[in-house]
């Protein structure tokens, strides 16, 4: 593992990305999304591509040529939107939510006020008095950008660790 | 082998319901049921696999399930699609268990046995030492999947080697199939199919996309708030519901004209003159005045050709998916993204966006139908489903238009066509093919074979 300081990342820096993503996820967790579209930048690349099970060691098993979400932020502003509305039955009654995001790793970039955020994600989900927790779980590679002293996702790939996933739909932003 | 029977008074009190148009809602879910399912029907019908197009190159496989059968789909150096039972003949073991990849041979974990693009056995570790020079390894290829059989590129299965031809089996659809699949000289698919699982059961899936437009207003009233759908509660209604021979179905969504909303599903008018080439006058005319196709093939197969966008623009798509049952009350959704292959990349890529922002498990539509599946299932389980008397009195409307929707002569398609999307009719016709699977060799007591 490379350790050489590029442009250094203070512990500052790094407490605050790390406030910013526990803070975006307890936006979408308390279903505040008008909120939480404030968080991305308008040019936002936001996507998840399929997880794929593959022969070999080593190999890529990102299936880059299918996807759950290939979204720009009118995109993801129109789905948020939705779920505003009454009947939107999949969120009414509203599902419970947790995202549970850990491991973050900041790391500098060629742009000194663009940082190269790595975090996992576990999602939890109950619905109804239904006995089965539904969940997701993987990793998000984000471009967090600073823009007038605030932080913002300028870029966000989300990585599932399922090749099938396991929640009845994907109301969810991740 | 058990062979497994329904009961003689419960399949006359059944039949009795049906042809009234009712259906007893314990059969949804009932375990009984379930199984007679699996056997008489998905032992005996024409089941999806895949798209010729998802095997590109000699060696290029996929690997699929017809609902409990590991079944390996493979690209041979000849260029045909082999598919084969995807367990080693050794001692089972599952022989592949990638999504899909590219190879000369399988070789099984267990003790090494490897098989080439044709399901041979080539390879024995330690062979002649341990075998001896006579065994003959021709006896120890991969089985194969008894019947395999294409139409316009859809790869299809079937595990009754006395089966009718796909071709007939597929019967008057193949002429809708030709529009969706044919109308501009083929489709190709993108990636890999999205899976997820459901709590569902495949009759309620099948029948949601083959037979029921009449969900549309009330389910997806999230569209009509957004401003994204029309207004008026009739709007999925309008054009034809065509009930097809072997429980098959399409409905044929125009709107309140009869004429397209968009000319041809906002597709690029760069592809249009392949439509005349590719249609005759009467597949074009439908073509033409299209908004949405949505139906399916009996028993688990669907399809919806919409138009969706995300960004503001409507683009069209093909979406198959295939419901892989896993219980009465569970379902593996297998959702395929196709497109025709004559259209322009980057119209291509539009569509895929819209298609993700409207279907498949992140589709704003889907997301709404998944709820109502669950409430299905999560219902039919009860004692008050049944009664003791056996009158079954939990019973399903399947009434809409039963009786009072005379079937369209002029229609130009193959199929009786009722001049309606709002209509139990596809429906009513599903139940009855899966009532005569299921009951087929009812009164043969239990013996074993």
């Amino acid at each position: 593992m490379n350790s050489k300081l590029k442009n250094k990342i203070t512990t500052e820096l790094q407490l605050e990305i790390i406030n910013f993503l526990h803070q975006e996820a307890y936006l979408l967790d308390s279903r505040k999304y008008k909120e939480w579209l404030n968080l991305l930048t308008d040019d936002l690349v936001y996507r998840m591509p399929l997880r794929e099970t593959v022969e070999g060691v080593g190999a890529n098993n990102i299936a880059e040529d299918s996807a759950f979400f290939e979204e720009t932020k009118k995109s993801l502003t129109t789905r948020a939107n939705r779920l505003y509305t009454k009947s939107a039955w999949v969120e009414n009654p509203a599902t419970r939510q947790r995202h549970f995001i850990t491991n973050i790793l900041v790391e500098s970039t060629a742009n000194p006020n663009e940082f190269k955020v790595r975090s996992y994600f576990l999602f939890k989900r109950s619905r109804g008095s239904s006995h089965t927790i539904e969940e997701m779980f993987g990793e998000r590679n984000d471009i967090i950008r600073k823009v007038n002293d605030e932080y913002k996702i300028a870029e966000r790939t989300i990585y599932p660790d399922q090749a099938v996933i396991t929640t009845m739909n994907m109301s969810m932003f991740l | 082998m058990i062979n497994k029977t329904l009961d003689e008074k419960a399949f006359h009190l059944l039949k009795e319901k049906m042809e009234q148009g009712l259906l007893p809602q314990w059969v949804i879910t009932d375990p009984d049921i379930y199984e007679l399912e699996i056997e008489k029907i998905y032992g005996y019908t024409w089941q999806f696999l895949g798209h010729e197009t998802e095997l590109k190159e000699p060696g290029s496989y996929i690997t699929r399930w017809m609902v409990n059968d590991p079944i390996l789909l493979v690209k041979n150096r000849n260029g045909e699609i082999n598919a084969f039972l995807n367990s080693c003949t050794h001692r089972g073991t599952m022989l592949c268990t990638a999504d899909r990849g590219n190879k000369k041979t399988f070789t099984c974990p267990y003790h090494g046995w490897s098989f080439n693009t044709d399901g041979d056995l080539v390879g024995i570790v330690a062979g002649n030492k341990v075998y001896g020079e006579e065994m003959c390894k021709a006896e120890w290829n991969l089985r194969k999947v008894p019947r395999v059989e294409s139409y316009q590129g859809m790869i299809f299965g079937n595990l009754d080697v006395n089966a009718e031809p796909l071709e007939d089996y597929l019967g008057e659809m193949k002429w809708y199939f030709d529009i969706l699949l044919g109308r501009s000289g083929g489709m190709e698919v993108k990636g890999l199919p999205q899976r997820w699982v459901a709590k569902a059961n495949w009759k309620a899936t099948a029948e949601n996309f083959a037979a029921d437009p009449y969900h549309v207003q009330t389910t997806h009233r999230s569209t009509v708030e957004m401003g994204i759908s029309p207004e008026d509660p009739l709007y999925a209604g309008y054009g034809h519901q065509v009930v097809l021979e072997n429980g098959h179905g399409i409905n044929v969504i125009t709107s309140k004209t009869g004429k397209a909303r968009v000319p041809f599903q906002s597709m690029p008018e760069s592809i249009w003159p392949l439509f005349e080439e590719h249609l005759s006058p009467k597949q074009l005319d439908i073509q033409s005045r299209v908004t949405v196709f949505v139906g399916g093939v009996f028993p688990n197969l669907s399809f919806v050709s919409p138009i969706h966008g995300t960004e503001g623009h409507l683009h069209n798509y093909l979406n198959f998916r295939m419901w892989r049952p896993l219980g009465p009350d569970k379902v593996e959704v297998w959702c395929w993204f196709m497109i025709d292959k004559a259209a322009p990349e980057e119209y291509k890529d539009a569509a895929y966006k819209g298609y993700l922002g409207s279907f498949g498990p992140s589709g704003t539509l889907e997301q709404d139908d998944t709820e109502n599946w669950a409430r299905i299932v999560e219902v039919s389980k009860g004692l008050m489903m049944r009664d003791k008397e056996l009158n079954y009195n939990n019973v399903n409307n399947y009434l809409m238009g039963l009786g009072r929707v005379e079937p369209d002569e002029n229609f130009p398609g193959p199929g009786v066509a009722y001049p309606t999307t709002y209509l139990d009719a596809i429906a009513r016709s599903m139940h009855e093919h899966w009532l005569k699977y299921i009951s087929k060799g009812l009164f043969v007591k239990e013996e074993s074979k």
